[in-house]
């Protein structure tokens, strides 16, 4: 695959796609097959909420420490942490400002890695290691060695990140960002740590009536969703094309106990399946 | 089970700080609160793209005269170039398809050819200014231009490994045609210039259909609604341009034409135009 190809004024390599224009859909269906190779199956991915337990402080913060520490000697975790109040408060002065979609994405990271400093300041004397944005291939010498990395959460779009049907408020945050980190690994499994047991049909702090939900499919989800999530939208709408992540579980952090359950694989919380 | 029960009504309180955000939901929505008066940072900017397959890989006979017309106007324009991938891009995504890699792998491969690219440009422009800049040094542009300097960067948006998969294809939905555009949509421009080796765009691949009619200026809906199966710009820059504040304008011209890109660049209706509705 190899030789070069000339003659219409251009140099090509040989391969499937040479000359050809990648949006053709007869084109882009040649690059595709049912299979994708796992990179990482056997990982689990962990995000930690921002607001939801960071927010709280020791009284939330510790406790999860505590039961961290010997799930990491037991599973191979990925652990990622949302941003929080900061983000919020980011987001409204850069809204004020007029600040464009893609500029307020610029911003926000920098509250979660806040949080991700945090936690490996807390967990480093058990093993944790913050991985650096794009060092996937890292991850085998961190495992090997026992120790867990701790990710950056908020996907890399920056000033890139695309406008949104919904407003000016960016749409890939810190859930989507794991979510897409653990799916391009190959992994089965997100365990999603918040204040709340799991999922409820409208938010539980604003509705005394919202009804819990522990057990649910992608598609009903899909077929009804909430209008106040628990998660980012954009987890949902990239989740039916994803390849890999089969369940998502939402797991209410200040419950002791609770995180080292889902990892058992106890149906604790609310457990989203694909199908 | 202790979990269905509500755990001690929190007995920790979140510490928020106060705003308009502070209780909402983080991602998308509308926002009670808040007027949010959208500014654009420099509209002024031309975000100009060299086409990969249709302009680079042609190599000097195509690419000076094109980089001529860019440096004659870049005195009067702030001109941001940024490259596309093209033969070498597909024969990553070939090989990586084959073997079965997640599209977010071959996002974050496919980034590495228009690099490649925006570095050659950049050698040819040195004596007149080129710069290669990162992602990372978007900021940097104000600097650029105050120096008369011409920026070159990938045209790739840096998701990467966090490129959403798609139905039906591993290829990236987002490469450089969609990181142009986003580029010129923050910057707050009016348009995108694109510049390949065709008119602009035609019902069908011109390099396998000679008798195909030319469209010069079309609407979003109205293209989608033709259901092409071929498109000269990736169909992900139609959806962003659904949903834009700035950039409602996008435009293809042939490079291989001369005075083409300067008229482009002075803002002339050269080549095929495509517009948000």
């Amino acid at each position: 695959m190899s030789d070069l190809v000339t003659g219409d004024g251009r140099t090509h390599v040989r391969s499937t796609l040479m000359r050809e224009s990648l949006q053709d859909r007869d084109v882009q269906a040649r690059a595709y097959s049912e299979r994708e190779l796992e990179i990482m199956p056997d990982v689990v991915m962990v995000s930690i909420g921002g607001q939801s337990i960071f927010d709280r402080g020791a009284e939330a913060i510790l406790p999860l420490v505590e039961e961290l520490a010997p799930l990491m000697q037991q599973h191979k975790l990925l652990i990622g942490v949302g941003g929080g109040t900061r983000v919020r408060h980011t987001c409204a002065v850069a809204l004020d400002l007029g600040l464009p979609t893609g500029g307020v994405a610029q911003l926000v990271g920098a509250m979660e890695e806040c949080n991700a400093v945090f936690l490996n300041a807390l967990l480093a004397r058990h093993g944790s290691i913050p991985m650096q944005r794009e060092h996937f291939w890292d991850l085998p010498l961190y495992y090997r060695s026992g120790l867990t990395p701790i990710a950056i959460s908020v996907p890399p779009y920056h000033f890139w990140e695309p406008p949104n049907d919904e407003g000016p408020m960016p749409a890939h945050g810190s859930d989507f960002g794991l979510f897409m980190h653990a799916e391009v690994l190959g992994m089965e499994r997100i365990i999603y740590v918040k204040d709340e047991d799991g999922l409820y049909d409208k938010d539980p702090k604003r509705h005394d009536d919202a009804t819990f939900i522990p057990r649910t499919t992608l598609a009903e989800l899909r077929a009804a969703m909430p209008q106040e999530m628990i998660l980012d939208r954009q987890v949902f709408q990239a989740w039916p094309d994803a390849r890999h992540l089969e369940r998502i579980q939402i797991v209410n952090g200040l419950v002791p106990g609770n995180l080292t359950r889902a990892l058992a694989g106890e149906d604790v919380g609310t457990v989203i399946t694909r199908e | 089970m202790s979990d269905t029960e509500h755990p001690a009504e929190h007995a920790t309180d979140r510490r928020t700080i106060a705003g308009p955000l502070a209780d909402a939901p983080l991602t998308g929505g509308a926002i009670q609160g808040l007027d949010y008066e959208p500014i654009s940072m420099d509209p002024e900017v031309r975000v100009v793209k060299l086409g990969g397959q249709s302009l680079l890989d042609r190599g000097r006979k195509a690419l000076f005269p094109v980089l001529d017309e860019i440096v004659a106007a870049k005195d009067r324009h702030k001109i941001l170039v940024m490259c596309g991938g093209g033969t070498r891009a597909r024969h990553i995504y070939a090989v990586a398809s084959e073997l079965e890699l997640p599209t977010g792998v071959l996002a974050a491969l496919g980034g590495y050819v228009p690099m490649q690219n925006a570095r050659m440009v950049q050698m040819l422009l040195a004596k007149h200014g080129g710069l290669y800049m990162l992602h990372d040094d978007f900021e940097k542009l104000p600097l650029y231009f105050r120096l008369g300097c011409l920026p070159v960067m990938t045209g790739m948006p840096p998701f990467a490994y966090w490129e959403k998969p798609v139905e039906g294809t591993r290829i990236p939905s987002n490469r450089t045609d969609a990181g142009v555009y986003l580029s010129a949509e923050v910057m707050g421009c009016p348009r995108a210039i694109y510049i390949k080796d065709e008119d602009g765009l035609y019902e069908h691949d011109p390099k396998k259909d000679p008798k195909a009619a030319f469209i010069p200026r079309i609407g979003v809906k109205e293209l989608e609604a033709l259901d092409l199966p071929d498109l000269i710009i990736e169909r992900s820059v139609l959806e962003h341009m659904k949903r834009a504040r700035f950039c409602k304008e996008i435009q293809i011209v042939n490079g291989l034409v001369p005075g083409n890109v300067t008229k482009a660049l002075d803002g002339e209706d050269v080549g095929t135009i495509i517009h948000a509705d």
